[in-house]
């Protein structure tokens, strides 16, 4: 177009990159605690973590350690992790708009933990959080095993999605089904995770998701050799030897426990996944999966941050659904990589 | 290397049946025949890609299929046809993903490794067009690309399909000259399919006649081609017996 001659790749230098979104990181979360409600100054934020003299109110130190950290950090942690899967699904089905909600692994998921919470809620129990992911887990397998099996009979990559795409309604159908018929004072909740949303998390769950995030995560890095070879399709991988059915399993596997445990905690995210891997392509100019792998989970954690403190404060008191405001974010990225590729002349 | 009465093919339909060759260390042996004679899939059985389901592939006195995936990679490279697509990757990365068998944990590159990158580039003359991306470059560079890239490798054995189909007429007497060069001087064995009967006349030390999945002769080009047996391998009709210079190579 404008451009003559685009077919030189130039790189930015990776490590300003990394510095860029790192900044961004700490300015949104230090953000992210700050605004609400109850406004909290930055003076007071740093004293609440035991840096800088004084010391701050018990209401604001609730607020901060209660409420927006578990929150913030949340959204950081299951940010990063959507970045990461839906980097390692797109690589796995060498499909640009691949991602764990329009392959229906995050619906799926959904729908396993709402059965489980409202079968024990009507018991009076409590779902711990690793109950939570299992539950999740065993969803998003079950779907990612439906979305194998169609990738086995249709080869084009929008067939793909739209049968992802359905088994998300079918599985989102049955949800809104339970949750409608469900009884309980939890039902709010319930009804508030099924759309998606940050809110309610505990210091528990926090834990939790970091120990199961950072495992996959560091998971993920040990296989970017593999992966990088896998990115020529599995042949050349084959011939450099790679393990190529080891390897596919281990996507698999890392991708669903990744949906899983982001699903387990804030319900279906939209859009994060797709969109995520594209922006950060774009800024580093790289697929290098040594370099892609932390730079989506910082890319996710980022969008996340972003999103869910529009989600809260936008309207506030009202708050919109995570994935409402994902989606205007992350579909605009989605129909652009689209379009640059009909451009391209790729199907 | 041996190829002892291998039998393979897909979905449990066979396409080789009861294959026997050797293929001495050094030089270039080259796999002519119809499409679809399996050609193809006999050198995805040799690259171990494609597991027998009777006979076996020695290597020296290994089974093939019973060597380690890094062992194997760094004894054997392979060009197939299958498209690659790349995104956001030049043509340096590529090649360098060829190194794969012989990098650490995180695959970064050695000083060496680059050297060895740098060689094989200028081996198949794709210097010029290192950090350019692979996906906007022409066929016939892709084909050098990834020739490149299984130099990387440094094998004893590298095995292509169809690699010179995209070149023009200078870059394939380039490419075929620079096999010869690595067959020659650093003692390479070259297994390829080819369609160009020429060019495997001129530059093969055997040829070998593949059709229906069987392997119906093989031996020093001279004894293969311009004896009349070009037409029964490939069905040719009197119809084309025009006495001109193809006669010679039929």
């Amino acid at each position: 177009m404008k451009r003559v001659t685009n077919d030189k790749i130039d790189r930015p230098d990776g490590a300003l990159c990394f510095g860029v979104l790192l900044i961004l990181l700490a300015l949104l979360l230090l953000l992210s605690l700050a605004i609400g409600s109850v406004p909290v100054s930055v003076k007071d934020i740093l004293r609440s973590v035991g840096m800088g003299g004084g010391s701050v109110s018990d209401t604001v130190r609730d607020i901060l350690w209660q409420i927006r950290m578990p929150r913030a950090l949340a959204a950081l942690i299951l940010g990063g992790a959507l970045g990461l899967a839906g980097y390692l699904l797109q690589t796995f089905f060498h499909n640009p708009i691949a991602g764990p909600f329009v392959l229906g692994i995050s619906s799926g998921a959904k729908l396993t933990v709402a059965l489980l919470t409202v079968f024990f809620l009507g018991r009076g129990v409590r779902v711990s959080s690793w109950g939570m992911i299992a539950a999740a887990f065993a969803g998003a397998v079950a779907a990612m095993g439906v979305v194998l099996v169609m990738s086995g009979k249709v080869d084009s990559m929008a067939m793909l999605i739209v049968s992802g795409v359905m088994i998300g309604y079918i599985c989102s159908a049955v949800t809104d089904l339970v949750v409608t018929f469900a009884q309980d004072a939890d039902i709010v909740n319930l009804h508030n995770w099924s759309k998606g949303s940050f809110s309610g998390i505990t210091w528990d769950n926090v834990a939790v998701m970091g120990i199961v995030v950072a495992a996959s995560a560091a998971a993920s890095l040990w296989l970017s050799k593999p992966i990088g070879a896998y990115q020529l399709g599995e042949s050349y991988a084959a011939g450099v030897g790679v393990d190529v059915r080891a390897l596919r399993f281990l996507l698999v596997l890392l991708s669903s426990i990744l949906a899983a445990c982001i699903t387990a905690f804030a319900g279906p995210v939209s859009f994060v996944g797709i969109a995520v891997p594209h922006l950060v392509k774009g800024l580093f100019r790289t697929a290098k999966p040594l370099v892609m792998i932390p730079a989506c989970f910082l890319g996710g954690a980022v969008f996340c941050l972003f999103c869910d403190l529009l989600a809260r404060t936008l309207f506030a008191p009202t708050e919109l659904s995570i994935s409402s405001v994902t989606a205007v974010f992350g579909a605009p990225v989605v129909i652009a990589v689209m379009l640059r590729r009909r451009r391209g002349g790729e199907r | 290397m041996q190829v002892r009465q291998l039998t393979a093919g897909y979905h449990d339909v066979p396409v080789l049946r009861n294959v026997t060759i050797e293929i001495p260390r050094g030089g270039i042996v080259t796999l002519i025949g119809p499409n679809g004679a399996g050609k193809s899939t006999l050198l995805r059985s040799i690259a171990g890609q494609l597991a027998p389901t009777a006979g076996c592939v020695l290597l020296g006195q290994e089974d093939l299929y019973g060597m380690s995936r890094q062992e194997l990679a760094r004894r054997m490279a392979s060009v197939f046809t299958d498209k690659v697509r790349t995104e956001l990757m030049t043509c340096e990365d590529v090649v360098a993903g060829g190194r794969y068998p012989y990098t650490g944990r995180f695959g970064i590159l050695s000083e060496q490794d680059r050297r060895i990158v740098y060689d094989s580039m200028e081996i198949t003359r794709v210097l010029d067009i290192g950090q350019r991306d692979y996906n906007k470059i022409s066929d016939g560079q892709r084909q050098r690309v990834l020739l490149a890239r299984a130099l990387c490798q440094q094998p004893e054995i590298i095995l292509l399909d169809e690699p010179v189909s995209y070149l023009d007429i200078r870059y394939k007497l380039e490419f075929m000259s620079a096999l010869r060069r690595l067959a020659g001087e650093k003692g390479m064995t070259v297994v390829m399919s080819l369609h160009e009967l020429e060019l495997a006349r001129h530059f093969s030390d055997r040829v070998l006649c593949v059709k229906n999945g069987c392997v119906v002769r093989s031996g020093p080009p001279e004894r293969i081609f311009g004896q009349g047996y070009m037409r029964e391998l490939f069905d040719i009709g009197a119809e084309y017996a025009d006495g001109t210079a193809w006669e010679r190579l039929l």
